[in-house]
């Protein structure tokens, strides 16, 4: 039998006798910054995290103990985004036309080298401290970029996990990591104050 | 050294995604190149910085709240509620509370006009009413204040003339659609007069004719108009004082400029006769 990919054994396994607060509760503070994120607007971030409640509440007796509850609600959360006003709206207006297969296995050549600075120079390590410039290079990062990036970095997921939480392809979820953080240092690059000017 | 670990590598790096075969290989090309050493590096650091950056928006207590309450009602019930039944129940957020607000308001809005409607409804009927009733009051106390003058002025006989009240209620056998009772004992200084049949709201009845001392009291009897009690109520008209009572599918006006006290003791004395009738023949 083939086991969904976030029913995969978690490392940290969940007694059975877990209750759906006991999992859930915990990761509230998380759900709600990825929907703040991708809502970007607390209301609807509140709504987006309730729907995701209730739904994975109803659902809690198809899931199985043991398996990836994080992967599983963050799932749901992510699902009834792309079904809310502000999901579609985000998804419709970008368009991935660059996707990697998804069978795992990453192709280097395929991965934009020429946007790495393998000579970093010191004021590109600055501008990491500067967490204003930061948050708004995150915020121009379109919806699946984003997602994508917030999964990894913020919620620390291995790529098998965001792989089902998007329902992508393990290659499309590095090719995704490595175009958004292409695209920060691109923009962090650009921000004012770091500008040749200034810095000259 | 010509090749440097792809951007793939580098990301998996960073991420803690690489197997440890290739892990031992990446540790030893960055031992040899310090351009991979520094991509590496901003790469970690970049990860790291998006970690923090990324962790901006916390949850607002009221939503943590509101999601517990989510689980009492779960538990309490031991149902898993419905999306719709919750979101019913419970205020979700800002912009559908807001909605919900403006749609509570809008039935609360319409719930007070109608209230205020059917207020004014029931308020115009009750003054409507209230007008149609001292119209009537008033009609009948004029009606009744000018047969009693017309009776005073008059310089014809009484229909009936006697004091004896088994003379004159048998006067009015066959005259009028009612029977009536007078008194045995009348109070003191009051003496039965005699009788006319005369009309009152184009319906006929009795008007007794009493002596109080000097003064005259005229009392109708009629049928309680539609067959209901009507109201009791007293007037002053014309220098008379009028009283009316009701009893038992009679209604009694008795005017006189006699002092009330005695014109109301002798309406009590005449009311009781009916009832004492009524009761007798029970």
């Amino acid at each position: 039998m083939r086991l969904l990919s976030w029913k995969r054994a978690s490392q940290q396994a969940i007694p059975q006798a877990f209750a759906f607060e006991d999992l859930a509760l915990p990761l509230a503070s998380s759900l709600y910054n990825i929907a703040h994120w991708l809502t970007r607007n607390p209301a609807e971030a509140e709504d987006l995290v309730q729907e995701t409640y209730l739904k994975a509440l109803r659902g809690f007796s198809a899931f199985e103990p043991g398996t990836n509850f994080k992967a599983w609600i963050f799932r749901i959360l992510r699902n009834t985004y792309l079904t809310s006003r502000s999901g579609l709206a985000a998804m419709r207006t970008v368009a991935l036309d660059d996707e990697l297969s998804g069978n795992g296995e990453s192709s280097p050549q395929l991965y934009p080298e020429a946007a790495i600075d393998r000579q970093t120079p010191e004021s590109n390590l600055l501008f990491l401290c500067d967490r204003t410039a930061l948050e708004n290079a995150m915020q121009l990062l379109p919806a699946p970029l984003l997602e994508v990036i917030l999964l990894c970095d913020v919620e620390e997921m291995k790529y098998k996990e965001i792989a089902s939480v998007l329902d992508i392809p393990i290659g499309t979820v590095m090719s995704r990591i490595a175009r958004a953080r292409a695209a920060m240092r691109r923009t962090l690059q650009n921000y004012p104050i770091y500008t040749p000017e200034f810095r000259a | 050294m010509t090749d440097h670990l792809p951007f793939a590598t580098l990301n998996s790096l960073a991420d803690g995604e690489l197997s440890p075969e290739q892990l031992a290989g990446v540790q030893q090309h960055l031992a040899q190149c310090s351009a991979c050493t520094t991509s590496a590096l901003h790469q970690s650091l970049l990860k790291s910085a998006i970690a923090k950056a990324g962790q901006r928006y916390a949850a607002p207590q009221h939503l943590v709240d509101r999601l517990e309450l989510y689980r009492h009602v779960a538990q309490r019930h031991d149902v898993i509620p419905k999306a719709g039944l919750l979101s019913g129940l419970f205020a979700r957020s800002q912009s559908k509370a807001v909605s919900q607000n403006k749609a509570i308001y809008g039935w609360a809005a319409a719930a007070a006009i109608l209230v205020v409607l059917l207020s004014s409804v029931f308020i115009q009927r009750r003054l409507n009413e209230t007008a149609s009733l001292l119209a009537q009051q008033a009609s009948l106390v004029a009606e009744v204040t000018d047969q009693h003058i017309a009776t005073l002025a008059s310089s014809q006989p009484l229909a009936v003339l006697s004091s004896d009240k088994h003379t004159v209620k048998p006067w009015f056998q066959g005259k009028l659609p009612f029977s009536f009772n007078l008194p045995e004992d009348l109070p003191a200084d009051t003496r039965l007069q005699g009788a006319n049949l005369t009309y009152l709201r184009n319906q006929p009845v009795a008007q007794l004719l009493y002596s109080v001392g000097k003064h005259r009291v005229s009392v109708f009897v009629e049928q309680t108009p539609d067959g209901r009690d009507s109201s009791k109520f007293s007037a002053n008209s014309s220098g008379f004082h009028l009283m009316t009572a009701t009893t038992d599918g009679l209604q009694l006006e008795a005017i006189s400029d006699v002092d009330p006290a005695r014109l109301s003791q002798l309406l009590d004395i005449i009311q009781r006769a009916q009832t004492a009738t009524a009761s007798a023949s029970r």
